[in-house]
């Protein structure tokens, strides 16, 4: 019974702690807009080891997925809506991400740097 | 776009052949239960992109990232289930064992196959991308079916050679990285919060190619994982074999194992 508890009571301590709900600190926005298959704009940036939100309007009247291999970041976005992408924290250097329906056309680059003390929106 | 249809098979239908494969090399059902495990997964596919809309505003507009990551959840459940069900009560009762293995394929069919249809209706709209398309159709699938039937031999070897505990272990490692590959979906939507990597293979085997997507599929590499998926995917392992190896079941020797 003591084996029991010890191996269903640690791990599900761990496991409740990764999913506990993340403290409500204030999190920079970008915004970044789909028009005509492209980003605007197409650079971010953004500073290095912090959480940061991207709000992406898709103003086509077709779906995009945004898509990245390094963020690790995969969203589907329907005709005319806005979604919420959570990336980072992330070291210094350059993620691209790209638009899997249109991928000659709408990709982008998150460059993250250090020091930079205020995130104004993109545009 | 044909590339990126090639990349579409090997990302999102491979993993859905890898399990119809460790499956039916372990279970050994009739070809009459992987057509009703397709038809079944197609028709639960339509129905949640028909509502996929809906499903999107669910939560502030997480829906889509929670019912994934709940669809793979329930496919490790299941994959539980299955082992706890062969291995621990020698269960005589192989229409339920088929049933848990069908619902896992078709939950998995959910999950990955809404992808395509939501890439294809994606692409559809553009008149000149329909041959591109086609032709990376054919391709990727041709690609997944050629590594689905190496696979189906080798582990119908691995099983003759080791026993049915090496083909319910691949399940279970198969389960486990779908599993932590659907962790970056909560971190997205800000569910649970991204941790630091563990560590980066970039150089070794990206997940951008070909070895990449495949090792994904078969147990959820990840070239830069993070340290909350590693602690996951241990746990997720080692949890269920512990326990088997503490009972120290005597493994049925149910049909298919002979």
């Amino acid at each position: 019974m003591n084996k029991f508890i010890v191996y269903t009571a640690i791990p599900l301590g761990i496991v409740s702690y990764l999913f506990c709900i993340p403290v409500l600190a204030a999190v920079s926005e970008y915004h970044i807009q789909l028009k005509d298959h492209l980003f605007f704009p197409s650079i971010i940036t953004i500073p290095a080891n912090q959480k940061v939100k991207l709000i992406i309007d898709n103003q086509d009247n077709t779906p995009e997925e945004f898509d990245s291999f390094s963020l690790n970041r995969e969203k589907v976005i329907f005709a005319n809506q806005k979604v919420t992408v959570f990336i980072g924290p992330l070291k210094p250097g350059e993620y691209t991400f790209f638009g899997e329906y249109n991928p000659n056309t709408a990709r982008g680059t998150v460059v993250v740097e250090h020091q930079i003390r205020e995130a104004p929106d993109a545009y | 776009m044909l590339i990126n249809t090639v990349i579409l098979f090997l990302r999102d239908a491979l993993p859905i052949l890898v399990l119809v494969v460790y499956l039916f090399a372990h279970l050994s059902p009739s070809k009459s239960w992987l057509l009703i495990c397709h038809v079944t997964g197609a028709i639960l596919v339509l129905l949640y992109i028909n509502q996929i809309q809906t499903v999107s505003q669910w939560f502030d507009g997480i829906g889509i990232e929670l019912s994934l990551w709940f669809f793979q959840f329930l496919v490790y459940l299941l994959a539980l289930v299955l082992a706890c069900g062969l291995t621990f009560f020698q269960f005589s009762n192989r229409h339920f064992m088929f049933w848990v293995a069908g619902l896992m394929v078709s939950l998995t069919i959910v999950a990955n196959g809404s992808n395509f249809i939501l890439y294809f209706d994606g692409y559809l709209n553009q008149s000149n991308a329909v041959q591109s398309m086609l032709l990376g159709t054919f391709l990727g699938l041709g690609i997944c079916l050629s590594l689905a039937i190496l696979l189906y031999f080798a582990v119908r070897w691995l099983k003759q050679r080791v026993g049915p505990r090496a083909t319910l272990s691949l399940i279970l490692i198969y389960v486990t990285g779908q599993l932590v590959n659907a962790l970056p979906l909560l971190v997205q939507v800000d569910v649970i919060d991204a941790s630091a990597t563990a560590w980066s293979s970039q150089n070794l085997v990206s997940n951008e190619f070909e070895f990449g997507h495949l090792f994904n599929a078969l147990f959820g590499y990840q070239a830069s994982p993070s340290i909350a998926q590693v602690i996951v995917y241990v746990l997720a392992i080692s949890i269920p074999l512990s326990i088997s190896y503490w009972l120290k079941p005597n493994l049925s020797t149910h049909e298919g194992n002979k």
